[in-house]
């Protein structure tokens, strides 16, 4: 009995010697790769662009156990709330020292530079392994296209409405349908840019809003004032040439519009001031009477500025939108999409894993997460018909201004034009320049620093 | 019985002269190696830390090196050096409003604040009562020892839109202003104040102890002559603490020409375009800042390199003027 005890003893810790030695040989063969994810985003709203990441790999992780890939993803999300520039040059020179991370959030218009410098990759070939990504609207695709390839992946996108506020307007002697049909006016040409600012300027004069306060933009440089370039028929890029374009008749016409909306219109005052400390509690608080905004800002003001009034519900009551009016009566009116897109870094050590998560992240469930708790509009194709894409309201009454937006231009030399093109605005609405001067200091400025990267018409 | 190496009566040594040679070599050796043993870590640092990339500045002043051709361009090639970046600061069409800005900021606080405020204090707090000048003293030394960002946004809060900022609380019950965003409305007098408050400190510290230093008798004969108070600061004090006066105004010009940190944090050069940019401040934002990352770093390097010109040219003109030679040279009645 002793005997058959001390056999059966010894079979049992052989036993469990073989499962160990079994158990470590898998995790043996077993690797676990980490891919660095680095998103911008605006807590709480947008924490979904990183965090759909975490649930993802363990999506992945399942897959590639089911077809005896011996690789395990973990990820490494950093994201915060870091401004465009800082976020850039720290990708910049985190290549520089080998330490780019894997896959990389960001602005479509950096594309250009980083696609010439070799820090991302072409994903043409790669694409077509993951038939998800056929669901993104295609239009998107063109803003992640740079000399005929393909660089990124859509992540959102967004409308730019001209916001207005109701309580304002009927402090004007607006009617409810006035307000209500104003959409619809600037959506057909009827309501044009200098409409906008006439009745400013009278909402000023009868002392509803202080001076300054009629219509206000973004209060730093950005890529809202490009709409409005493109209203009086700017164009930025040569479709030829690939090359930048400035537009001197338009350009003339774009520094003469803001100059006299600050010098005569009473708006405008907006340029400079701090977003936290002064702009969004002036256009939330109902101080301004048009602004410029984007759709994402609609959940912020909910959530940082309104919550306590209502939230959302009190907006619906107070704000409305519409389109960026046209230029001129008849003209078409306009918004700006600047889409995010997912890029991968040459760097990344497994490109094919990246874009895995990717493509995970990039479907219905995750994308409309985001999309609704930072109320960017959707990138995919039937998202409108997606059952909790339905619910937000914004989302569903903002989709039109799509058929109508514009975007910024995938060009290396963005930056340098954006910032020269933006002094002069600031100098027209100061006063410091005549619309003429601005153009001139644009010339200038531009065939300085870009030479022949520039087309100056 | 004497041991080797020991020196013998008439002071001859008993080694052969071989070896004292080279134990003198040794020691001469030694006496100069040590004080360079000693140097070294913080030559080390200074090196690594300051001169390279003083170096690397001033060759980065005459290239175009940016955000876009990082990697790309050899910017430490001669053939791709020269003079544009130069030529680019003095025509651009905002740097006048950037120098007078820079003047502006400078002279106000240097006149208000870092000199004139830190006098009237060190001469209030050294001629109350020991104790009670002290504890003042220890208080005008809260911004200096306060965290910048922490400072900063204390002002922004006080500068706030009435009923949060406390300021306009007091001018509202003045009658004075709407209550609107003060830093929007004058962001001058906070970008001087903001920097006064801190750099005046540093002026206080000096000024209270040379005046203490100054013998009572002085002060007590002026008193017993009759002569008032002004007098006596005029007449016997002032002169007597004219080398930290001359000092305190050389360094913090310097200092301030420098100094660009505050302003960021309160203004960014705002509110309006470059309303409140200063020279150190738009070599930081060419270099490092832009919104869509368009980071210049060899524009930017030669607005940094413009200044330290400047700066060592002040400071030559300021040695000059002040006589600073005669200032630190030993008493006459010492020489004698």
């Amino acid at each position: 009995m002793k005997k058959l005890r001390a056999k059966s003893g010894i079979m049992v810790v052989a036993l469990a010697v073989g499962l160990l030695l079994v158990g470590g040989a898998v995790s043996y063969t077993q690797e676990t790769e980490t891919v660095t994810v680095r998103c911008r985003a605006k807590p709480p709203m947008e924490n979904w662009r990183g965090d759909n990441f975490l649930l993802a790999a363990e999506e992945l992780n399942a897959d590639l156990k089911a077809a005896g890939d011996p690789r395990r993803v973990e990820i490494e999300l950093i994201q915060d709330n870091m401004d465009w520039g800082p976020y850039l040059s720290e990708f910049v020179l985190g290549f520089g020292a080998g330490e780019a991370p894997d896959i990389w959030l960001t602005g479509h218009e950096y594309i250009g530079a980083q696609a010439e410098a070799g820090r991302i990759i072409a994903l043409d070939e790669v694409l077509k392994e993951f038939p998800t990504f056929n669901l993104i609207i295609d239009g998107l695709w063109d803003s992640t296209t740079y000399k005929g390839k393909t660089w990124g992946i859509p992540q959102d996108a967004e409308a730019r409405p001209l916001y207005f506020n109701k309580a304002l307007l009927k402090k004007l002697g607006w009617s409810d349908a006035e307000i209500a049909a104003l959409p619809g006016k600037i959506e057909k040409g009827e309501f044009t840019l200098y409409d906008m600012l006439e009745t400013a300027k009278k909402a000023v004069a009868r002392g509803i809003v202080e001076l300054g306060n009629g219509f206000w933009t973004r209060p730093k440089n950005g890529p809202d004032f490009t709409a409005f370039y493109y209203a009086f028929g700017g164009k930025t890029i040569d479709p030829a040439t690939g090359k930048l374009v400035f537009d001197t008749a338009a350009g003339l016409k774009y520094y003469q519009f803001f100059y006299d909306a600050a010098q005569t219109y009473g708006s405008m005052g907006c340029l400079g001031l701090g977003w936290g400390d002064a702009w969004h509690p002036g256009v939330s608080g109902s101080k301004v009477l048009f602004w410029v905004g984007g759709t994402w800002q609609w959940a912020e003001w909910a959530e940082l500025y309104l919550k306590d009034l209502g939230g959302e519900a009190y907006m619906w009551e107070n704000f409305g939108f519409g389109l960026i009016p046209a230029a001129e009566k008849g003209d078409k009116p306009n918004s700006l999409t600047h889409p995010l897109a997912y890029l991968i870094s040459s760097q990344c050590k497994y490109p094919d894993l990246a874009l895995a998560l990717i493509a995970k992240v990039s479907n219905y469930g995750p994308n409309t997460r985001h999309a609704i708790a930072s109320t960017h509009l959707g990138i995919l194709k039937g998202q409108t018909e997606y059952k909790f894409y339905k619910v937000s309201r914004l989302l569903s009454e903002t989709l039109y201004m799509l058929d109508y937006t514009t975007f910024l231009p995938n060009n290396p030399y963005w930056g340098p034009y954006s910032t020269i093109t933006y002094e002069a605005l600031a100098a027209a609405v100061g006063g410091e320049f005549t619309p003429e001067e601005a153009v001139d200091f644009v010339v200038d400025g531009l065939q300085r620093e870009l030479g022949d990267k520039v087309i100056i018409r | 019985m004497k041991k080797k190496g020991q020196t013998g009566e008439r002071g001859k040594s008993l080694l052969p002269i071989s070896s004292k040679a080279k134990n003198r070599t040794f020691s001469r050796l030694q006496g100069r190696l040590a004080p360079l043993a000693f140097l070294a870590p913080a030559l080390i640092v200074v090196t690594l830390f300051f001169f390279i990339p003083l170096v690397m500045v001033f060759i980065l002043s005459f290239t175009n090196l940016d955000m876009t051709n990082f990697g790309i361009l050899e910017w430490w090639r001669p053939a791709n050096w020269s003079l544009d970046n130069y030529a680019k600061i003095f025509t651009n069409k905002f740097f006048p409003k950037i120098l007078g800005n820079t003047l502006i900021y400078v002279a106000l606080t240097l006149a208000f604040f870092n000199v004139g405020m830190a006098l009237v204090i060190a001469l209030i707090t050294t001629h109350i009562n020991r104790q009670a000048g002290f504890a003042f003293r220890a208080l005008w030394l809260l911004p200096r020892i306060t965290p910048v960002v922490v400072y900063i946004m204390m002002w922004k809060a006080l500068s706030g839109p009435a009923p949060m900022g406390i300021i306009n609380n007091f001018l509202g019950l003045l009658g004075i202003g709407r209550g609107e965003y003060l830093l929007n409305t004058h962001p001058w007098v906070f970008v001087i104040l903001v920097n006064g408050f801190i750099g005046a400190s540093f002026g206080m510290i000096l000024f209270s102890s040379a005046i203490e230093a100054i013998p009572k008798d002085y002060t007590t004969a002026s008193k017993v002559d009759g002569a008032t108070t002004w007098q006596t600061i005029r007449y016997v004090v002032l002169p007597m603490i004219k080398w930290p006066l001359l000092f305190v105004t050389t360094y913090q010009t310097l200092s301030l020409l420098t100094s660009f940190e505050q302003i960021m944090l309160l203004t960014d050069g705002g509110p309006r375009l470059y309303q409140t940019e200063v020279w150190a401040l738009t070599a930081y934002h060419r270099a490092l800042t832009s919104y869509f990352g368009n980071t210049q770093w060899g524009y930017g390097s030669a607005w940094a390199v413009a200044l330290v010109v400047i700066g060592i040219i002040m400071a030559i003109i300021y040695l000059r003027v002040f006589k600073f030679g005669e200032l630190v040279e030993e008493p006459k009645i010492d020489r004698l």
